[in-house]
């Protein structure tokens, strides 16, 4: 019997000695790891196909390992139900793939660009996806054998999200908290744990007061730069090039200026929506709150870069040794022209698994800092309140299927 | 009888309820005395946890009930006594190796399928594509490959006129389906290229080398030949198809990524060759029919391939031998000799279509 009248904060004492109002992560990052480098390699030789386990590997690491209320969250999904979501995917996107493909022949002939309508179009099939992939994992999370589940009609939400994602363009990013606190209220909406609803009731406004100065720095310093090259272009008109003023001074340091803060900014923005997020979500008489800060992100983007360079640069040692080798033996590598085919095609193959390698050892990176660590650095930053209210939830919701994990797939838009 | 306590979630509300589980016939799950479930072990999988606790489901009963025995020891024996308890989890050695078997006998049929299946294909497709459309990709590929190259065309009037001359006469020995839309363009590479819908770019490069009309006719013979057999047609289907299986093997539908590139233009070389063939078969047979000898064709190809060197130009690199061709093209004379193609004042004029001879000659010759 969920009760939706506790009040964030009031601890509930009627449930027990097991201290209830806890969310916690139990931080296996070596494992995780291995798990990543094995996944990167078992990538290799089964041509990408292991990604649908290895996906599913990584959720079950996560979510095993995060526990409200001292019972962890359980994932029972499988990388055959992947597998076969991408292979419906497939019927559905290859018929759009080649329409497309004759559309766009058709109308590039008149006008180069006539075909970003169905780019914008795909960007939508793109928001379905995401709807319909989060309803998959969400009907595979598993809380004391009772499921979370979603309904709500994943077109609905596409063409809302794409409307809304227009006017966030339309106003330089300005309407983004509204947006933001729509697509997050309509999820929440159709979200429930057992018979528990879920509900959002983060505020716009109060999102766009915190982040209203982050803005400012990046695209409203952008503005300011755009303003004062029109004056400087205006004043210099008619005179003499060349001459170089103050003016020229300031827009260099701008233009400067601007992709550095943003790249800082970023992470700090991140950390705000993050807190907005956790403090806006309601489970049944479940709230949270987020002490998240910018610089945990900041840190966690930083080892992204450091180790991506020193991949490149041990990738790039091994390259150079295999070349001075290759060179040793061959000589000029005019003279690979005449080798037999056998050997071109060993030669091409070689290269494609160097740049296999490459790639994967920076998905390890990639996947080991933005699924782990930032999963990681959000739950240890969440407090919880209100766990006593799903005591005694009756189990509801369907295991729906991952159509939607394998349209994000195909179409590239997929998270976790 | 090994008994132990242990928490139960039956999956139909998550109230957890503290049970008794006794390891007899099944695994016996027993609340104040009276037993609630049993789980047959065969059906008893391990769920996953982290925090030290043994976590059961089954796969015979409720989806999502689970049970979570916390005494070590009493685990112990528990595990002891399902006999699947790992089975079908595919972080497991048994699965792994299925889930890597599969994967590689779906990416052998991929690749055999780009080898044989799609060439197949577009060569039963080809025929079936109407010329209006075929004449639209033309377009489209046009203005792709005109950023490659210098494309401006070259229009002196004598020398245009000897090009309409040369390339009518072609026409009428090839029996072409299409309007043929040709031109001399001032890239100085030595080649000559056919864009589907019968656009035809003889470079100047290529015309700057020749030393008889002979030699420009029989490649431009080749070249109707490959737009007779709307070849550049039926190399985009198998481009397209090749990447795009390729594109499903690496997970990107769309087909971008430097390894697909490199994979398709490795299938694709094997594919070229059999259509270059069978358009030398054309040239030969439109200069016979003109009662000129193809073979100066196989020399000028030879003059600029070299002697075995098959370079780094992209005119040789997916063509068969040259010293293959120019044997085959001497090999075929034509039966009544006729009169040439163009006199010599008109060679003069195509010769110089483009203006003086390149200074860049020099340097591509020693290219090649």
């Amino acid at each position: 019997m969920h009760d939706s009248t506790s009040l964030p904060g009031s601890i509930p004492t009627s449930a027990g000695p097991a201290p209830v109002n806890r969310i916690d992560f139990v931080n296996e990052g070596g494992r995780f790891f291995r798990m990543l480098a094995r996944g990167a390699l078992l990538l290799l030789v089964t041509f990408g196909f292991y990604r649908f386990w290895l996906s599913t590997s990584i959720r079950r690491h996560l979510w095993s390992r995060t526990s409200v209320a001292g019972e962890s969250l359980e994932y029972t999904g499988t990388g055959r139900e992947l597998l076969i979501g991408f292979l419906f995917a497939l019927a559905i996107l290859v018929p759009i793939y080649v329409l497309y493909f004759l559309i766009g022949i058709e109308f590039e002939r008149f006008q180069a660009f006539a075909s970003t309508p169905l780019f914008l179009f795909m960007i939508l099939f793109g928001q379905f996806a995401i709807y319909r992939a989060r309803r998959y994992r969400l009907t595979r999370t598993v809380w004391r054998g009772v499921r979370f589940w979603m309904n709500g009609s994943g077109w609905a939400y596409a063409f809302r999200a794409f409307g809304m994602q227009i006017l966030v363009f339309l106003s330089l990013g300005l309407a983004y908290p509204w947006y933001a606190a729509w697509r997050e209220r309509y999820k929440m909406r159709h979200t429930f744990y057992g018979d528990a609803p879920g509900a959002f009731e983060g505020r716009a406004g109060q999102f766009f007061r915190q982040g209203i100065g982050m803005w400012m720095m990046t695209v409203g310093l952008a503005i300011v730069l755009l303003v004062v090259m029109g004056v400087v272009a205006a004043q210099t008109r008619g005179r003499a090039l060349g001459s170089f003023s103050v003016w020229h001074l300031l827009i260099v340091l701008i233009g400067i200026a601007i992709p550095v803060i943003s790249l800082f900014i970023y992470p700090y923005f991140k950390a705000l929506e993050w807190r907005w997020w956790a403090q806006g979500v309601r489970i049944g008489g479940v709230s949270m709150q987020s002490a998240l800060r910018g610089g945990q992100l900041l840190k966690i983007y930083f080892k992204i870069i450091g180790w991506a360079l020193l991949v490149l640069i041990g990738w790039g040692i091994c390259a150079g040794v295999i070349g001075g080798l290759f060179y040793v033996m061959v000589g000029d590598p005019k003279n690979f022209m005449h080798f037999p085919i056998g050997a071109k095609i060993a030669g091409v193959v070689a290269i494609m698994f160097a740049y296999l390698s490459l790639g994967l050892s920076m998905g390890v990176v990639q996947r080991f800092y933005t699924q782990h660590e930032v999963w990681r650095a959000v739950v240890s930053s969440l407090t919880i309140q209100g766990v006593a209210s799903l005591d005694g939830v009756a189990a509801r919701g369907e295991a729906a299927n991952a159509l939607g994990e394998g349209l994000a797939d195909g179409l590239d838009v997929a998270g976790f | 009888m090994i008994e132990g306590s242990a928490v139960y979630y039956d999956g139909l509300s998550n109230k957890p309820h503290a049970v008794t589980v006794r390891i007899g016939g099944t695994l016996e799950i027993v609340e104040n005395g009276l037993m609630i479930a049993g789980w047959a072990y065969e059906w008893i999988r391990r769920a996953d946890s982290s925090d030290g606790k043994l976590r059961l489901r089954t796969t015979n009963g409720s989806d999502l009930a689970r049970l979570v025995l916390t005494d070590q020891n009493f685990a112990k024996s528990v595990i002891e006594a399902c006999p699947r308890l790992e089975h079908d989890d595919p972080s497991s050695n048994t699965s792994t190796g299925r889930i890597v078997f599969w994967s590689v006998a779906a990416a052998a049929s991929l690749i055999l399928i780009g080898l044989y299946g799609v060439p197949f294909i577009a060569e039963r497709l080809t025929p079936l594509i109407p010329y209006s459309f075929e004449r639209r990709l033309g377009e489209m590929s046009e203005k792709q490959v005109t950023t490659v190259f210098n494309a401006t065309p070259c229009e002196s009037p004598d020398g245009v006129r000897a090009f309409s001359k040369l390339i009518s006469k072609l026409q009428s020995a090839t029996d072409l389906p299409v309007p043929i839309n040709a031109n001399v363009v001032r890239s100085t590479v030595p080649n000559a290229i056919a864009l589907p819908g019968g656009r035809v770019y003889l470079f100047r490069g290529l015309l700057d080398k020749a030393n008889s009309a002979d030699e420009i006719a029989g490649v431009l013979a080749h070249e109707l030949g490959h737009v007779k057999h709307r070849d550049s047609l039926r190399i985009l289907i198998q481009a397209g198809g090749t990447s795009f299986l390729l594109g499903l093997l690496l997970g990107d539908v769309t087909g971008s990524g430097a390894a697909i590139f490199a994979a398709r233009t490795l299938l694709d070389a094997s594919h070229t060759r059999d259509a270059e063939t069978a358009a030398d078969g054309l040239a030969i047979e439109a200069m016979n029919k003109l009662g000129r000898s193809p073979k100066p064709m196989g020399e000028l190809l030879l003059r600029i391939t070299g002697k075995e060197d098959r370079g780094l130009l992209n005119f040789v690199a997916s063509h068969p031998l040259s010293e293959a061709r120019l044997e085959r093209m001497a090999a075929s004379p034509p039966a009544v000799p006729g009169p040439p193609l163009l006199d010599e004042t008109e060679w003069a004029a195509l010769k110089q279509i483009c203006g003086p001879a390149a200074k860049d000659t020099k340097t591509q010759n020693s290219k090649t």
